[in-house]
């Protein structure tokens, strides 16, 4: 018997129970101790010598591989104002199932994203198995989306691109399609300039798919970079305005206007009408979409009638003063017959730009190797397409001088049997606008003086230029080309349109190209109006006056010194008749 | 003063501080994704703060009823506690949680008996063990011994174990069958019954285990989690993950991944889970170092009021340890993939109020049959 328990009898405790067996104790004890220390064994295994499979397991379950959006660089124009940003948007998602929405809840949503709260159900209950609840919300809207605490409900982070000048640069500007890559115009040219890469950071995300944790940043995202174009704000503006207000006053089809920057060769302004507002393109149609002055060719008609006469006076053929005579406003050439609507005698070289003779300018070319011609034309750009960057530009149509017949020869010479896109065609008259040289044009800012391709000689250009500043005097067939203080040089077009195998009676290209100032020229423009349908149809009447808005605010904004009085414009009398060959 | 077993005492509030700590830390995700707990991510903590103040009151009052007492209450509590478990299977008034009813709502919180049943078993199985300890001994005829020392407890603890298993509630009816025989065997019970009892006992389990779908499925998953872990191998896969992931020191208090949502019950019974990914090998050995300290105590306790010529107070103090150590054992044992999938909490850790106020009173029970033992030693009347 044990001490202590000789102590309890003596205390008066009598042993009554069951005597404890120390060896049943003592097993079950070393039976606990054991599974402990299996459990201790068990523990030390798991997290130190097998822990890499289940780490692994673990990473595969909530470790993830996010992408980070990289921003596209900004489009700006010369001054650096912004013509396409990209903001960032927010999309709210949900898969259906884990998505705990009440009727409340949908009013509230619906409210914040502006639909209707059946709307916003229907989206729901139509989805299979994820769902957008709404797209391209602000950061702010989609913040207060989130502070409803609507179970299930995920935001998500997009750029949304942004053209705040709408239409008026829609057509070089193009847009950006899905994953924000460019869809058309200087966006799809220039992707790979504008977009950026996006990078990847590994998360750890909850069931919920929520990053909850960045383990590591696994490539940062190269943002994209900005872009210079040559265009200017101010200028296109301008010119958009101008052309639309044309377009709609002569109830035409299309209209285009392009300013080149004579030095430079940058387009510094470049409209089309119809146009789209690029920031809304839901259901527009393909066609508006087309930038017509770079994508469309077209028939120049009278405004190619100064590269004939310029060919003739480079080959020595005529000199300015050289009388033609215009045969009454007939001349046969073979089975064809040439036409001067408003019949006059013998004209000089000048005289045959000044009025727009198409007999003068075809006997001009006639004077001529067909392929001396051909040259002069391929020289001044014809035939080979402007290269500005823009996807798709067309070269239009100069057929090899091989295959011409000689009514040919002397349709070209007053821009028919060519065909033309408006910028070759502004391009063609730096020829005239520097003194002989084309000058490469370019959509991108260059900001310096570029040296052009020799085409005609100095004296030839010189020569020319002075016919031209003829055609808008009240003599010639644009006066309304005139701008106040400054001496204009220019040319009209008018030229029926081709349809089918013909020409079609009754509808037209109305044309004006010119430079400014005449005495030293900054700017070519061009404009181009289709099909005008309210009545009038020269280039004299319906394209001019778009030039001489243009000009006008154009070499004021761009604070070019007068080179003329500015009472200089001279307009013939009210009802006085523009005559112009078509 | 008659000291307390100072070591027993911290060890115990060491682990209850610990439970706090990391009952916090692990439900903070899931109590700020839930609108019940109206994204509080304190909700978890100050309940479970409530339970451990009110288990340590509990403690205090528990600490000043003489054994003798608990002696004689014990039939009546063991009575009172089979009440309560069969209220709960009562539809109007038991409350059903995933599919099981094991709680009694008391509107502020929810009652589970079986927690209290635990206790009530320890005491009453102790009490019986005493009556009926000329029984139980193998100087009678075996037919004796059987018809009268094992049979009676056999046949209550068989009832129990079917109100439990009725919840259902196979954990407690693992741990209060445990405890009954361990009882039972510390108190003499014959080792040719005991012999017979520990070829029938796994048989019998095992049927109850195979006879219900979602415990074979259970089973299939323990065994190897990694054929279908997003679905019956979920919550074990994550659970040994969270080990994994821990490695020796831990990923640090607060940045465990598996609680955020991954890990079902984070808080409750894969509380070790956490730790063990939070805290490393090194949280989980302190813990099974303070539970193996826990049970070390009890025995010594135990062999302590054995010698005392205590039986009553020996058998509550080794019934208490073997309960704690079971439990603890097949808690920590689910969470490492050693034993099937049960709903069992870790004592003293775990979330959960009637766990931790049941468990509370049991450690003071315990101390107040080591501070009895001392006054015995000192030849005062316990």
């Amino acid at each position: 018997m044990s001490a202590s328990a000789t102590l309890a009898r003596r205390r008066g405790r009598a042993p009554g129970g069951p005597a404890i067996s120390g060896v049943r104790a003592a097993v079950l004890f070393g039976g606990l101790a054991l599974l402990f220390a299996l459990l201790g064994g068990r523990s030390l295994y798991l997290q130190w010598f097998d822990n890499a499979f289940l780490q692994e397991r673990g990473a595969a379950r909530y470790s993830r591989e996010l992408e980070l959006p990289a921003h596209r660089g900004r489009i700006v124009d010369r001054h650096g104002e912004a013509l396409a940003v990209s903001t960032p948007v927010k999309s709210l998602w949900a898969f259906p199932g884990q998505l705990e929405m009440t009727d409340d809840d949908f009013a509230r949503l619906a409210r914040l994203v502006d639909v209707r709260p059946a709307v916003l159900k229907k989206r729901v209950d139509d989805a299979d198995n994820f769902v957008y609840l709404a797209k391209l919300l602000s950061p702010e809207v989609a913040e207060r989306a989130l502070a409803l605490r609507i179970r299930g409900l995920n935001e998500e982070t997009a750029f949304r691109r942004y053209y705040p000048g709408g239409e008026v640069t829609s057509h070089v500007l193009g847009f950006t399609g899905d994953r924000d890559a460019g869809q058309e115009g200087i966006e799809l040219a220039q992707q790979a300039w504008l977009a950026g890469v996006p990078g990847s950071r590994r998360v750890i995300i909850n069931p919920r798919g929520e990053a909850v944790e960045d383990v590591a940043s696994i490539r940062a995202p190269q943002e994209g970079r900005d872009l210079a174009l040559s265009l200017d704000s101010r200028l296109q503006y301008l010119a958009f305005r101008e052309l639309k207000a044309a377009v709609e006053a002569n109830r035409a089809k299309a209209g285009g206007l392009v300013i080149l920057d004579v030095q430079t060769g940058e387009i510094l302004a470049l409209a089309n009408l119809p146009a789209y507002n690029p920031n809304a393109r839901d259901r527009v149609a393909r066609e508006r979409m087309r930038n017509r002055a770079l994508t469309d060719v077209f028939e120049p008609g009278s405004t190619l009638k100064p590269f004939a006469v310029a060919a003739a006076l480079d080959a020595g053929a005529v000199r300015p003063d050289t009388p033609v005579a215009t045969e009454g406003g007939r001349l046969t050439i073979g089975s064809a017959t040439v036409h001067d609507a408003h019949p006059a005698g013998t004209l000089t070289v000048e005289q045959v730009i000044q009025k727009s003779s198409n007999v003068g300018a075809a006997k001009i070319a006639l004077k001529l190797p067909a392929q001396t011609l051909w040259q002069k034309l391929a020289d001044a750009g014809f035939g080979t397409p402007p290269k500005t960057g823009f996807p798709g530009e067309v070269s239009g149509r100069l057929r090899p001088a091989k295959s011409w017949k000689p009514i040919e020869q002397a349709t070209i010479s007053y821009g028919h049997g060519i065909s033309v896109n408006l910028v070759q065609l502004a391009r063609a008259y730096t020829v005239f606008a520097t003194g002989g040289e084309l000058k490469p044009v370019t959509l991108f800012k260059t900001g310096a003086p570029v040296a052009g391709r020799p085409a005609v000689k100095r004296e030839t250009a010189l020569a020319v230029r002075r016919m031209l500043e003829l055609a808008v005097l009240p003599g010639g067939t644009a006066p309304r080309a005139q701008v106040p203080g400054y001496r204009v040089a220019g040319k009209t077009g008018t030229a029926h349109k081709l349809e089918g195998r013909g020409y079609a009676a009754d509808r037209y290209v109305s044309s004006f190209v010119g430079f400014a100032p005449a005495s030293n020229p900054r700017i070519v423009v061009a404009v181009m109006i289709d099909e005008p349908s309210a009545g009038q149809y020269y280039g004299g009447t319906v394209a001019a006056p778009v030039f001489s808005a243009v000009t006008g605010s154009a070499l004021r904004m761009l604070g070019v010194p007068t080179d003329a009085p500015v009472d200089n414009v001279i307009l013939p009398p009210e009802g006085a008749e523009i005559r112009e060959e078509t | 003063m008659l000291a307390l077993d100072a070591s027993l005492a911290w060890a115990t509030l060491l682990l209850l501080a610990a439970g706090l700590v990391m009952v916090y830390s692990a439900s903070i995700a899931v109590a700020e994704s839930s609108s019940q707990t109206g994204h509080r991510s304190w909700y978890f903590l100050a309940r479970h703060g409530a339970f451990v103040a009110v288990g340590l009151a509990a403690a205090i009052c528990a600490f000043q009823v003489p054994v003798k007492v608990w002696q004689a209450l014990a039939p009546w509590l063991f009575v009172a506690g089979i009440a309560l478990l069969a209220v709960v299977l009562v539809p109007a008034i038991g409350r059903s949680v995933n599919g099981s009813r094991r709680w009694l709502s008391l509107y502020v919180v929810n009652v589970q008996p079986s927690e209290f049943m635990k206790l009530a078993v320890v005491l009453y199985a102790a009490s019986y063990a005493v009556r009926k300890a000329a029984f139980l001994h193998a100087r009678q005829p075996l037919r004796q011994t059987i018809l009268r020392g094992f049979a009676p407890l056999f046949a209550t603890m068989v009832a129990i174990g079917g109100l439990l298993l009725l919840e259902p509630d196979y954990g407690a009816f693992v741990v209060i069958v445990a405890i009954g025989f361990a009882i039972l065997f510390l108190g003499g019970l014959d080792w040719r019954l005991f012999a017979g009892l520990a070829v029938l006992l796994p048989v019998a389990l095992g049927a109850i285990m195979i006879a219900q779908p979602y415990r074979q499925q259970r089973l299939v998953a323990f065994l190897d989690p990694w054929s279908d872990p997003l679905g019956k191998g979920y919550q074990l896969s994550h659970s040994l993950i969270a080990f994994g992931r821990g490695e020796l020191f831990g990923v640090g208090l607060g940045a465990s991944v598996e609680k955020l949502l991954y890990l079902p019950e984070a808080h409750t019974d894969f509380l070790l889970a956490v730790i063990a990914e939070e805290l490393g090998f090194a949280g989980v050995a302190v813990v099974l170092a303070l539970f193996s300290w826990v049970i070390y105590r009890a025995w010594a306790i135990g062999r302590q009021s054995a010698r005392l010529e205590r039986p009553f107070a020996a058998l509550v103090a080794l019934g208490i340890g073997v309960w704690i150590g079971v439990q603890a054992f097949i808690n920590i044992g689910v969470n490492m993939g050693v034993l099937p999938t049960k709903g069992l909490t870790l004592p003293l850790l775990s979330f959960g109020g009637s766990g931790i106020v049941a468990n509370c009173v049991a450690m003071a029970i315990l101390l107040r049959v080591d501070y009895e033992n001392r006054r015995v030693l000192r030849g005062y009347v316990a």
